[in-house]
């Protein structure tokens, strides 16, 4: 568990910020997906169950605006929570290389999770959504979210406490 | 690690894996809910935990409303704005229409109502270009008026235009002359610092003849270019005296050619029309009942500014008449200027050209 409040107060930040950029300020998809980025980055602080109820509420408050794929947020989130807090037990990950890459991966994973878990009505084209649609959304959250992390001074590459 | 302590950490990630899976059967169990519970649970989540970010919205959404109605009404008062200003244009027009009708009706048929056209390019101030041209019979040196009084002289003539020079024109002379016939003088302009600021300055006046303000000031009719009565201006202060010789005093003109768009030139011979003496002085203002009773006192005068009121038409009796314009000074009054040869009073050419030099 990392002491650093400052990076933790971040973490829960960035769900805050991005349902304020997507619900408050109307941006939809101009706004990067600032909760699979809070999210993954929390998980690995957290415990497997905590993260996966961590994302679950996260998921679901998301699902509260997708009525036509309600749930899939919730259980794409709970098993990225899954997988993040997991990922702490695969890899140390303290480099920028690593944050870049399980940031987009993690995202990434969450858009896949989120399409194969919606509906026919919200399904759109498997190549489209999974290989143009889901990187960019994850390349946009991820470097929002590490620039996020760097320019607050969240992200330190030497061991925390 | 002790048997105890292993024990408690198998147990622990038992716990958290079971609460993992607890999780995405209840992840599991949303997907599976009907649409009822769903939209249940979704209609709770909205109005407790993202009720502030739907706020948000909300108050953006209605700021952004605002500011397109705003903008809207800001639109739509701009449209009735410009509406109204083209509708007094309009009615400006027609009041200066109507009066300008009423002038030439009262006038006869030697006034032909022209409409100005100004070009706005540098260097053209104090020139009027007129739709009215050598096909109405303009000619040159036609005078320009309007309902307010005198506008300035035709300098060229085409077809179907006419160009025109206004007071301000630093050519421009007139001699003009009181309703009582008390006095006569020639008017000059001054240019001042502004348009707007432009004079025009009475001279020659004879020194024991003093003018108050508000002494409305005609044309005299001397020459054969200015019949006499258009109205030029009013004495507004004494300018300056030369001692025992003559006073000149500044004027308030009739007109302020700049905000002129349409006038009426007076076509043909000046006096054509006009009787042995006569002129036009009832047009513009109200000619004096008893002229000449005194040299000093203020005569009451229509005001000028409120320009040409038809109910104010003199009988035909009434102007023109060669008793309306004695010349109240004594003839051996050695001050009085001949008004015959010198109107001015400054040993200037007479106005057979009209009072111009």
């Amino acid at each position: 568990m990392r002491p650093d409040w400052g990076y933790r107060a971040i973490l829960v930040a960035l769900p805050i910020l991005h349902f304020t950029l997507h619900v408050g300020l109307g941006l939809e998809r101009g706004a990067p997906d600032l909760l699979a980025v809070g999210l993954l980055l929390l998980a690995r602080e957290l415990r497997m169950g905590t993260a996966a109820g961590v994302g679950f509420v996260l998921g679901l408050l998301e699902d509260a605006f997708s009525l036509l794929a309600f749930g899939a947020n919730a259980l794409a989130c709970t098993v990225l929570g899954i997988v993040g807090s997991r990922s702490r037990d695969l890899f140390v990950g303290e480099s920028v290389l690593f944050l870049v890459s399980y940031l987009f991966l993690g995202t990434w994973l969450r858009g896949a999770l989120h399409w194969l878990l919606a509906g026919d009505e919200v399904r759109s084209d498997a190549a489209l959504s999974l290989l143009v649609n889901a990187p960019v959304d994850a390349a946009y959250a991820t470097a929002v979210g590490v620039a996020l992390l760097f320019v607050t001074g969240a992200w330190r590459t030497e061991p925390r406490g | 690690m002790p048997p105890f302590e292993q024990d408690k950490f198998e147990n622990g990630r038992k716990r958290e894996r079971w609460l993992s899976i607890f999780f995405l059967l209840l992840a599991g169990i949303l997907i599976a809910l009907p649409s009822r519970g769903q939209e249940q649970v979704a209609t709770a989540l909205r109005a407790t935990v993202l009720s502030p970010f739907l706020l948000l919205q909300e108050s953006l959404v209605q700021t952004r409303i605002r500011a397109e109605e705003v903008a809207d009404l800001q639109a739509r008062l701009d449209a009735a704005a410009a509406t109204l200003a083209a509708q007094s244009t309009l009615r400006e027009e027609n009041e200066r229409l109507r009066e300008l009708l009423a002038l030439r009706e009262r006038a006869g048929p030697s006034f032909r109502s022209a409409s100005v056209l100004r070009s706005g390019i540098r260097g053209s101030e104090s020139m009027l270009l007129l739709d009215v041209g050598g096909r109405e019979g303009v000619e040159v040196n036609d005078p320009v008026v309007s309902a307010q009084g005198l506008v300035g002289i035709i300098r060229e003539v085409g077809s179907g235009r006419s160009v025109a020079m206004d007071w301000t024109h630093p050519d421009f002379r007139v001699s003009v002359m009181t309703l009582d016939g008390e006095a006569f003088g020639l008017v000059e302009p001054r240019s001042g610092a502004f348009r707007e600021e432009d004079r025009l300055i009475l001279t020659g006046v004879p020194y024991y003849t003093t003018l108050d303000p508000g002494t409305a000031l005609v044309t005299s009719g001397r020459g054969s270019v200015y019949p006499r009565g258009i109205l030029v201006g009013t004495v507004q202060e004494l300018a300056a005296t030369e001692a025992g010789w003559a006073r000149s005093y500044w004027l308030e003109p009739a007109v302020r050619p700049f905000g002129v768009n349409q006038v009426l030139v007076l076509t043909g011979d000046p006096a054509r029309g006009l009787g042995e003496g006569e002129g036009l002085e009832g047009l513009w203002v109200e000619p004096e009942p008893e002229p000449g009773d005194t040299l000093s006192a203020p005569t009451e005068q229509s005001n000028p500014e409120e320009g040409f009121n038809p109910d104010e038409l003199p009988t035909p009796d009434e102007p023109g008449e060669p008793d309306d314009l004695p010349i109240s000074n004594e003839p051996s009054d050695p001050n009085e200027p001949d008004a015959t040869e010198d109107p001015d009073g400054l040993g200037a050419p007479s106005s057979s050209n009209g009072g111009r030099r």
